[in-house]
């Protein structure tokens, strides 16, 4: 809502105040101030003089000598206009007035005279556009023929303080100048000025019929005003419908359009004649057109609701934009003010539907008082029969149901239950008051609640009436104590995760929920992984955005490939995040995955080797999050689409599948922008987080260990891991750690055959091991691996 | 010559020979000559049997004495010639100090998830738990439970990214709040409740930087038999001054939204200007009643603040899209 404070003074007599106090005030009533500043004229030392003479100029035949009034005296003017005789009030420059930033004003002699300063037009003074012909006062310039020698920039309105107020969606009532001002009016305890207008009446000879057909207006108000003559507005009410961000048409047009800003109702003027007698509302037809103001057809659909005439032929689309047909144009005599009530929600799809939002539709959507129609309309007529020179013709009105005001009972222990404090009746009925709630009784309050206020329904919102009134920063504040119990377990896990994640030097990402399907094609996924079946979303932004992501390899994939462009390889990236899967359920399944990328080289300090990551680091990382969360996790080789074939593993808890490690395919990695090996994990984090037992601590033992290598010969296709597996179990409680140091083949081992070595630490809890316990559980350690594995014991240390 | 005149000289001569001994052999070969088998100190000491034994005492303090004293001059030039050579020793393991230390690299949490760990850690301090939900989530949950109504403008698709799933007349879409968490923790738990709710939400808006279509919110909800506007107020002035900075001046301005009244945003004095920092209000009875609360029993407030906004604010990020983009370079900045 824009406007200038002088409109608003019509409503309530503020005291001189500083411009940061206001918007403080109506920002403490929830008003948001976009925009506040000081509007000064651009021009100073104009003042309002009275033309008492006009005589031709003795040697020059377009100018003429004029003799004017300037309160100090008669000065002696030279002016070139002929739109004037004696009589007109006109600006006046005088010596040392300044005209924009640097046009002094000096006493000129012209032919043989001396101009004692400059009579004014429009263009002069940077009010308009008008450079035909100097200013005439007068009438149109309310104040100024009361004015002659005083300022003139207090006549146009300077200076002034311009506002730009942001209104809650709740508020339709303070989309309009006298919203604000009672508004205002209440914080700083000034009473509002409400006028009721006047209008002397001349009843119709032939009467408007209107007959409404859609209960989506439930009242519909006229009022014709004959005898008009379309042209232009007055100065001031163009500067405030321009300051207020309306671009002045006509004076009819203008009219409402001021209306509407300054009490809040939109109306329309229909022409009379065009118009016809009769009026109507109804459902629009499906398909039907209409050409509307902006000279555009546009097709309506049928929960569209229409204005027809007498043969049912649209001539407004209802509370949006009116039809060309019976638009006012410059011959108009007569014309019908329509003044209505909307639904609400139709305004709301139509006109979105239609791309037709307007000041009008802004308003209708929100809500409107539907008591304010006959009022609205009375306005817009008084303002044309006093600037276009018209009558007062009849009044209209269908208002099948008449919307009774609300009343709530408000027990004033409501305040101290939602706010904290007492107010009392007396306090409270004031607050309320002042915002024009009529209210009696001492507890509970018997509230009337004004019917332009569709946002206050129940005590509730009367608490915030009172809150607001009272002021937010009035309501002493309190720190809660809550009983909500802490960090829960999956928080505590998952912040565990990523502690463990940034120590292994991965750098936590996160990407976007939606992918493309072609993210999908880049992976290599097969054609029956579920992960194809992306869920679309049904309005993406962008085609890259149309799918919500099954897997978190494309985010984490996409951001390697933008960090090697910007000249950084030697990377590690994590997420943690949901995909999204199709379940039985009303919504998808939505499980937090996790997942890392690494790319480049490590180790290549100086005088060491730098050399490629690989899958082992993959498995490392895996390996840290299982002794992490204490869950036994097993790497199974596995071969899937889009991995390399010999370079990927599954991920394996009690026998079930959670997730893949492995390197890409060197031909996936290239198409999806990436250089070398590309390791990439994701695991389903619920199975990891699963919330672990308390762990018991096991005290370590004090007595020495025996610890011994054994190399072993075996099939070249004997995984290590399986190895290792064996030798847990073939051990007793004793063995303290087993881990395999060597994994060779070439010389001195078979064709077809490897080598793997392991180094074993035996300790006891309670004792030192003695070489006789030891050599039995050797032997049956080498027994169990040379039989399970098809082995034989190379060496032993 | 008699023996306190031997030892007398011993001890006047021999300082100068340990002083003048430079390498360890040299050293030895003195500590021999002067407390050795064949030195004049042990001579003494055989001699000291054949002394009168009135002056044996006496003449064995003596040896004791000079013995004692040269035998600590010998070991002080011993540790000087030791520390010599190990020095010289090192000289060739010396290392070009201003070179780069040697390490693994610590990665970084995300500066997202680093705001959204310090908001929750301040209001579990204070009583709070957390609980997380769904992000594909029903229009019932984000708009209606809400009572945000049907002919809401934020439905349409023009604010609101729809997927395409299950039969729900009202649409499944993606969440555009971590509201919805109110109304579902709400269902599942009876009162008293004090619950913050971290998330990423979605909308309709195109990436520049100030809008993204993925961003992150904190949801907080307080509600229990007595709690006002104060508490409100109270709570969300205690975070502010976490979050920003102990001398933080905040104020409450009346805001409008469909699921608290009344309804307020929180702006905080920051860097020399007021910024809005989240919005809030008291839970609006008509939530209550969507989830089976009496609003007659129970208050309680509610707000939601936006965590791209808060890192923007508290690191001066002028552009939202650095938080978005995972670029390294940003990252790093925030290990």
């Amino acid at each position: 809502m824009k406007f200038p404070l002088s409109w608003l003074r019509e409503f309530i007599d503020i005291p001189d105040i500083e411009i940061a106090d206001i918007v403080e005030a109506f920002e403490s009533l929830g008003h948001e101030v976009e925009e506040a500043y000081e509007l000064n004229a651009a021009f100073s030392g104009v003042i309002v003089g009275k033309v008492v003479q006009v005589a031709p100029h003795p040697n020059a035949d377009k100018v003429r000598v004029c003799q004017v009034d300037i309160g100090s005296g008669v000065s002696e003017i030279i002016c070139g206009a002929w739109n004037f005789e004696a009589g007109a009030y006109v600006p006046v420059a005088v010596p040392g007035a300044v005209l924009g930033d640097d046009f002094t004003i000096t006493q000129r002699e012209i032919r043989g005279i001396v101009s004692n300063g400059m009579i004014c037009s429009e263009a002069e003074l940077g009010l308009g556009d008008d450079a035909d012909g100097i200013m005439v006062l007068n009438d149109d310039y309310p104040g100024s023929t009361d004015a002659v020698g005083t300022d003139f920039a207090a006549i146009v309105g300077y200076p002034d303080l311009y506002f730009d107020i942001s209104i809650t969606p709740n508020r339709p009532d303070c989309m309009s100048v006298v919203g604000l001002a009672r508004e205002l009016g209440a914080r700083l305890d000034l009473p509002l000025v409400d006028r009721m207008p006047e209008l002397d009446v001349v009843e119709d000879a032939v009467p408007l019929t209107i007959s409404i057909q859609d209960d989506r207006c439930p009242r519909f108000t006229a009022r014709t005003v004959r005898g008009i003559s379309v042209g232009e507005s007055p100065h001031w009410m163009r500067r405030r419908l321009s300051l207020a961000g309306m671009r002045p048409i006509n004076n009819v047009v203008d009219a409402s359009n001021y209306v509407m800003m300054e009490l809040g109702h939109p109306s329309h003027a229909f022409d009379r004649l065009r118009l016809g007698d009769s009026i109507g509302v109804r459902r629009a037809v499906e398909g039907e057109t209409i050409a509307t103001l902006d000279d555009l057809v546009r097709t309506l659909v049928a929960d569209d609701i229409v204005v027809v005439d007498g043969v049912d032929r649209p001539v407004s689309i209802g509370g949006i934009m009116g039809g060309a047909s019976t638009e006012v144009h410059a011959e108009s005599v007569e014309v019908v003010i329509e003044s209505a009530m909307w639904f609400p929600p139709m305004i709301l799809h139509s006109s979105k539907r239609l791309q037709l939002r307007s000041e009008a539709s802004a308003r209708f959507e929100r809500g409107m008082d539907p008591n304010f129609t006959m009022t609205t309309a009375d306005r817009v007529a008084e303002l044309l029969v006093a600037h276009a020179g018209g009558t007062a013709g009849s009044a209209y009105d269908v208002y099948p149901s008449p919307v009774e005001p609300l009343v709530i009972e408000y027990p004033l222990s409501e305040t101290r239950r939602i706010l904290g404090i007492d107010l009392d009746t007396s306090t409270s009925t004031a607050y309320l008051e002042k915002l024009d709630f009529s209210v009696t009784g001492d507890d509970p309050l018997r509230v009337v609640v004004p019917t332009r206020r569709p946002d206050v329904q129940r005590p509730v919102d009367l608490v915030e009436e009172l809150a607001r009134l009272h002021g937010f920063a009035s309501i002493p504040g309190r720190v809660v104590s809550g009983t909500g119990g802490g960090l829960p377990a999956d928080i505590i896990a998952e912040r565990k995760l990523r502690r463990v994640l940034t120590a292994l030097g991965l750098n936590e990402a996160m990407t976007f929920a939606f992918i493309g399907h072609q993210d999908l094609d880049v992976l290599r996924l097969a054609e029956n992984d579920p992960r194809r079946d992306a869920i679309d979303v049904v309005n993406p932004l962008r085609d890259e955005e149309g799918v919500m992501r099954t897997t978190l390899l494309p985010g984490l994939i996409k951001t390697v490939a933008a960090n090697h462009a910007r000249g950084f390889v030697d990377l590690g990236y994590f997420e943690i995040g949901k995909v999204f899967l199709r379940s039985g359920g009303a919504l998808p399944a939505q499980p937090d995955h996790l997942g890392f990328i690494l790319t480049g080289e490590r180790g290549g300090d100086i005088g060491g080797e730098a050399r490629s990551v690989d899958v082992r680091d993959g498995v490392g990382i895996i390996e840290r999050l299982s002794e992490t969360m204490r869950v036994g996790l097993a790497i199974e080789p596995a071969v899937e689409s889009g991995f390399h074939p010999g370079r990927c593993g599954q991920v394996v808890i009690d026998g079930q599948v959670i997730g893949t490690v492995g390197e890409l395919r060197p031909s996936v990695a290239a198409a999806a922008g990436l250089k070398g090996r590309v390791v990439i994990g994701e695991l389903a984090l619920a199975p990891l987080v699963a919330a672990a037992d308390p762990w018991t601590l096991v005290p370590p033992s004090s007595y020495p260990p025996v610890v011994f290598d054994l190399a072993f010969e075996t099939g070249a296709d004997v995984r290590a891991g399986s190895v290792v597996q064996t030798i847990r179990s073939a051990a007793g409680p004793e063995l303290e750690s087993v881990s395999i140091f060597d994994v060779y083949s070439g010389t001195g081992i078979g064709e077809g055959r490897i080598s793997i070595a392991v180094r074993l630490s035996l300790r006891a809890a309670d004792r030192t091991l003695t070489e006789s316990e030891v050599t039995p559980m050797r032997k049956s350690i080498v027994e169990a691996v040379e039989s399970g594995h098809d082995a034989t014991l190379r060496g032993s240390v | 010559m008699d023996i306190r005149e031997e030892l007398q000289a011993l001890s006047e001569s021999a300082p100068a020979r340990i002083a003048a001994a430079s390498t360890m052999e040299e050293l030895a070969a003195a500590e021999s000559d002067i407390t050795g088998k064949k030195s004049p100190v042990a001579a003494a000491r055989r001699m000291l049997g054949k002394i009168d034994p009135d002056q044996r005492r006496e003449v064995g303090i003596l040896i004791k004495r000079v013995a004692v004293s040269l035998q600590r001059d010998i070991d002080a030039r011993r540790s000087v010639l030791l520390l010599a050579e190990e020095t010289a020793d090192l000289a060739a393991d010396a290392i070009d100090i201003t070179l780069p230390g040697r390490g693994q690299t610590v990665g970084t949490h995300h500066i997202i998830q680093q705001v959204v760990d310090e908001i929750i850690d301040i209001f579990v301090a204070l009583g709070f738990t957390v609980a997380r939900g769904p992000e594909v989530e029903t229009s019932f949950y984000n708009f209606t439970a809400l009572n945000i109504p049907d002919t809401h403008p934020s439905r349409l698709e023009t604010d609101t990214l729809y997927v395409d799933y299950g039969d729900d007349d009202e649409g499944v879409l993606l969440r555009t709040h971590t509201s919805p968490m109110q109304a579902r923790y709400m269902e599942q738990n009876d009162p008293p409740v004090y619950v913050v709710v971290p998330g990423k939400v979605f909308r309709s808006d195109p990436l520049d930087p100030t809008h993204s279509p993925v961003f992150h919110q904190v949801e907080g909800l307080a509600v229990d038999t007595d709690i006002t506007f104060g508490d409100l107020k109270g709570t969300l002035e205690m975070f502010a001054k976490q979050f920003l900075g102990k001398d933080t001046e905040v104020k409450f301005i009346p805001h409008y939204f469909p699921f608290t009244e009344p309804s307020a945003e929180m702006h905080a004095y920051s860097n020399g200007r007021w910024l809005e920092l989240l919005g809030c209000g008291m839970v609006n009875p008509a939530v209550f009643e969507n989830v089976g609360y009496d609003p007659s029993v129970v208050t309680g407030f509610a707000f939601g603040m936006g965590v791209e906004r808060l890192a923007m604010v508290r690191h001066g990020v002028t552009d939202l899209r650095y938080l978005l983009e995972n670029d390294f370079r940003v990252l790093r900045q925030f290990v």
